[in-house]
């Protein structure tokens, strides 16, 4: 009987600590703000990244005395959940996430982990912002869910066009991890330069995300002899190694690829072979960044020791949420009053100079407004830093 | 044991998760713990498969594979041709039984680590293959999968429509651990019929079995298609929870988690493996708050156990019982593999 | 063609690299060291910070990676995986503890080195180039070369030394070695230790083309598992051969298969699940050395 015994005390024990646990974090006074991502493992930059620039602005907000909405004035709380890229984790975590009584969570960071948590969020009344493109989860029936970034759908036509009209390019090659999320953006770039008029030439080669030598994978995509070469949805550990072997094979056109990447990684990865490599940005390019993104920087590196360039896209999805909960402070409990405000929000941006705005887009995409205008930056590497190529907007 | 005092197990087991546990989350509020529960029943379910698979002397890190297969198979049969999700349900179960019983045909005469990468790769070949097939709508997945409707016999309800019901959660909880009781019934009472002491005989050694006038081929293939059949129906269930599939749902990861969950609990025990699930899975999830240190402290505590109690949680029990034999094989089997 | 060769050896010397310390711990103990591809990314990292963030040479970088490596395998095998194993009823039950230190190791690097992709200069600069026939830039060359290196001198130690004759006695019987005198414990420690420094040296080399990051550990013990697969697990010249011909399936597969795109990898992992299953042992028959 002694098992019976052990198992039953095991379970009674387990949940009494999570009981005590989550009783002791009941306060009127402060907002929690959930992350649902990847923050262990091969994928573990994406979400690290994310969770701490969230961290990073709540702390500097409570610092300078919380933010205030309606007449309430609220210290933010960031409750973050490790879902190992995992959609079963993910889901648990979006569980965790309305047992805590959180509304609005940021994540997933990929396709299939976002579609997961969906039955979950839209029956506890969760809005959340996943980094994962498939216009299912945006396009209605679907409500819940808004795109934290620019979707390469979007951002890949522009680039090409860009390139195009003022690199002359006319054939492009596409190469793609064999995983969902860069599958999916290798289909939608071909289609895009297509569409364009550009000749794709080389659009099925594919790598496994743990290879170590990339030249036998290049091999055939250079001798199809392309302007353009796409790395689509390319991860920032894979993409300097990318570079390299292309350019050691010999290859001298342009490089580019629609995802966030980071500049010293680069610079470590594929030194002065990375020049010229264009990827999208932020805005912390010193060209456009406000006093305000220069102070989050420093304040990121100063509390995590290095800075990550993907965080540039990733600092908007918080200051989002917090603006839009200032519009409409009912939204605080009800999400539908949520989604009743990003129709109509708009406030400055704060992280870039100028006239940018804050506002809810995605009409064209998806039919509602379920994506956070995030300028589209559209950056190129040069020694050591990105440099601003253009922006554009996404509507 | 008498035979009072294992029904007396069974009923307490019964009342506890059946009863007590809905009631301890009713009276506390946790509403999480049901899918984290309802998850621990399901990877339960495929580790009993994997379990069975120890219990012929393989290392079977392939039960991914089979998940993902089922779940696949019981998507595309409820979005496509329309059926009923608990209909689908056996028939995931089935399709993966009759693949295991192709692919094992060959595989099967491996031992040892030769099996185990064997089965590794064939999670990843799975993989890539709901990757390139049309049927599986490739890298997009299968999204937007409905909630499991009514099942009635005759005019009569069997079970409801879960989209109507007003707690989905203690569904779909109730539906997983009846399916994981049933699971380990089955594996319980294999274990204990004639055919677990002879698979017992095929982990000890297999030329002795065969000498004896084992049908060791007929014996492995069974044990395999079982393990398989539960892999299938894990795998079916989690997909309709989540309403939607990707081929990287069911991955290399998990099926290293299946197998860890049997060590965990101890290879020497039918209820190992529920016991070792719950630990890993439940585990994590608990250690949530303690942030970034919370991998550091899960593995601390991982190979701390296994240098405490490196037969698996349930020789705890065994130490009592010193003077009764183990159940499990008491002489070491060489891993390698001879001819 | 010559192109397709050439990438396929130096694949293969770098996979051979990993592939050896793998096969030896297995070879001795029968423990399949679940925390291989970690221990290759530490020593990944230790060169790293000590080339790139201390500004030492990267051949004192490798060697400060071979010996924290060696020190950690001998940790591990005499106050973790010893005791499990005297007292494990039966003995995969190491897998656990060796994912165990998989996950802790993970852990560990995460805390200490960050999450990102890292990498040092290039220790050659200049690119080799036959008339467009063979490319191949210096520093692979070198990298390739040293990993060869690195394989045959482990082989001469393994063939001609004490230690070396001591640790093949263990491989081929236990008992027996036991019963001729052999220091057991003494020997596995070593063995341990020795397989854990190629780990570190492989990854402290290869840091200077690929770069390191944290999340490349489980997938580098999954291929170095095929390797050592498809040579025969616990032979040392099988895992070498495992190592060039998985090598050379890659870079050929990628360029035939090319054409076929998406399904390249899955051809290539399909024809090694056939060719296990008629090969059960590998190609090198006998599963010790």
């Amino acid at each position: 009987m002694s098992k019976r015994v052990f198992l039953k005390s095991l379970l009674a024990g387990m949940i009494t600590l999570s009981l005590g646990l989550s009783v002791a974090q009941a306060d009127n006074e402060v907002l929690k703000i959930g992350f649902v991502g990847v923050t262990s493992g091969p994928a573990a930059a994406w979400g690290i990244s994310n969770q701490r620039s969230m961290e990073t602005r709540a702390a500097w907000i409570n610092e300078t005395g919380g933010v205030k909405i309606g007449d309430k004035t609220y210290n933010v709380e960031i409750v973050a959940f490790d879902d190992q890229k995992d959609p079963k984790r993910a889901i648990a975590g979006m569980e965790k996430m309305a047992q805590e009584g959180i509304h609005y969570v940021v994540g997933p960071n990929v396709d299939d982990g976002a579609a997961a948590v969906r039955p979950v969020a839209e029956k506890n009344g969760i809005i959340y912002f996943p980094y994962a493109f498939p216009k299912t989860l945006y396009a209605p029936p679907a409500s819940n869910a808004i795109l934290g970034m620019v979707a390469n759908y979007q951002s890949g036509p522009a680039i090409y066009k860009y390139l195009k009209d003022n690199k002359s390019v006319k054939k492009a090659a596409f190469v793609a991890a064999n995983e969902s999320d860069p599958l999916s953006q290798r289909d939608g770039g071909v289609e895009a330069a297509k569409a364009l008029g550009l000749e794709v030439v080389s659009d099925n080669v594919t790598y496994q995300v743990d290879t170590t030598d990339f030249t036998p994978v290049l091999l055939p995509v250079i001798r199809s002899q392309p302007d353009l070469l796409v790395l689509s949805g390319v991860s920032p550990a894979n993409a300097p190694q990318l570079i390299r072997s292309a350019r050691e094979l010999g290859y001298t056109g342009l490089i580019s690829t629609e995802t966030a990447q980071d500049a010293q990684v680069l610079k470590e990865g594929a030194g002065e072979l990375a020049n010229g490599f264009i990827s999208v940005g932020g805005a912390s390019t010193p060209e456009i960044a406000s006093d305000m993104m220069r102070e989050f920087v420093e304040r990121y590196t100063k509390k995590f020791g290095e800075y990550n360039d993907e965080s540039n896209t990733k600092v908007y999805a918080l200051e989002y949420i917090l603006d839009t909960l200032k519009a409409n402070p009912e939204a605080i409990k009800d999400v539908e009053a949520f989604k009743k405000t990003v129709d109509t929000f708009e406030a400055p941006n704060p992280y870039m100079k100028g006239e940018a705005k804050l506002k809810y887009v995605g009409t064209t995409s998806f039919g509602q407004k379920r994506q956070l205008a995030v300028p589209l930056v559209v950056n190129v590497y040069q020694d050591g830093e990105f440099k601003t190529l253009f922006v554009a907007e996404v509507d | 044991m008498t035979l009072f005092k294992k029904l007396l197990g069974v009923g307490l087991f019964l009342a506890l998760v059946l009863v007590l546990v809905p009631w301890l989350i009713e009276r506390s509020g946790r509403w999480d713990f049901y899918y984290t529960l309802t998850s621990v029943a399901l990877l339960s379910i495929a580790s009993a498969g994997v379990w069975l698979t120890f219990y012929i002397g393989r290392i079977n890190i392939g039960q991914g594979a089979y998940a993902l297969v089922g779940g696949y198979v019981s998507a595309i049969l409820v979005t496509q041709a329309g059926m009923n999700f608990w209909l689908t349900l056996p028939l995931a179960g089935l399709f993966c039984a009759l693949l295991s019983v192709l692919i094992g045909l060959p595989i099967l005469r491996l031992r040892g680590v030769y099996f185990a990468m064997v089965t590794l790769v064939l999670t990843e070949v799975v993989r890539l293959t709901a990757l390139a097939l049309p049927i599986t709508n490739g890298a997009r997945g299968i999204v937007n999968i409905p909630l499991p409707t009514e099942l009635s016999l005759f005019g009569l309800t069997l079970i409801p429509d879960f989209g109507t019901l007003a707690n989905p959660k203690l569904a779909f909880y109730l539906a997983a651990v009846i399916m994981m009781i049933l699971s380990y019934a089955v594996l319980y009472r294999i274990v204990h019929s004639r055919l677990g002491h002879l698979c017992r005989s095929l982990q000890q050694n297999e030329e002795l079995a065969a000498s004896i006038g084992v049908n060791i081929t007929y014996l492995r293939i069974l044990a395999y298609s079982i393990s398989s059949f539960f892999g299938g129906i894990a795998g079916a269930s989690f997909v309709n929870i989540s309403q939607s599939i990707y081929p990287s749902s069911f991955q290399v990861v998990d099926s290293v988690n299946f197998m860890l969950n049997c060590f965990l609990g101890g290879l020497g025990y039918v209820f190992g493996p529920m016991l070792g699930t719950l630990l890993l899975y439940f585990g994590w999830d608990l250690l949530f708050t303690t942030g970034k240190y919370q991998l550091l402290i899960y593995s601390s505590l991982l190979i701390l156990l296994m240098l405490v109690l490196p037969n698996g949680l349930l020789s705890l029990r065994l130490s009592r019982k010193a003077k009764q034999p183990a159940q499990a094989s008491p002489d070491k089997q060489p891993s390698g593999a001879t001819p | 063609m010559e192109q397709i060769i050439a990438n396929g050896l130096y694949l293969g010397a770098q996979y051979a690299l990993i592939a050896l310390g793998l096969t030896l711990i297995f070879s001795l103990m029968n423990v399949l060291n679940f925390a291989h591809g970690q221990m290759y990314v530490l020593g990944g990292f230790i060169t790293y910070t000590v080339v790139a963030q201390l500004g030492l040479p990267f051949l004192l970088g490798i060697l400060v990676s071979g010996l924290l490596l060696a020190l950690m395998g001998a940790g591990v095998e005499k106050y973790l995986f010893r005791p499990v194993v005297a007292r494990s009823v039966r003995e995969e039950s190491t897998m656990l503890l060796a994912a165990g230190i998989a996950f802790f190791l993970d852990a560990v690097i995460l805390l200490l080195f960050g999450e990102k992709q890292r990498g040092i200069p290039k220790i050659v600069d200049g690119v080799f180039n036959w008339d467009f026939r063979i490319i191949m830039p210096y520093d692979r060359i070198v990298v390739g070369l040293l990993a060869l290196a690195a394989v045959a001198a482990f082989i001469l130690y393994m063939r001609y030394s004490r230690t070396g004759r001591a640790m093949r006695a263990l491989a081929q019987d236990r008992t027996a070695a036991q019963l001729m005198g052999v220091d057991v414990n003494r020997y596995s420690m070593f063995g341990f230790a020795l397989g854990a420094m190629l780990a570190g040296v492989a990854g402290g080399l290869l840091v200077s083309i690929t770069g390191v990051n944290l999340g490349m550990g489980g997938p580098t013990s999954i291929k170095a598992f095929m390797m050592i697969m498809i040579g025969g697990a616990g032979v040392i010249s099988g895992a070498i051969a495992g190592g060039f011909i998985l090598g050379m399936m890659e870079s050929v597969g990628l360029t035939v298969l090319a054409a076929y795109g998406d399904v390249t990898y899955l051809i290539i992992f399909a024809s090694l699940m056939v060719f296990l299953a008629f090969r059960p042992q590998g190609l090198m028959g006998k599963p010790w050395g």
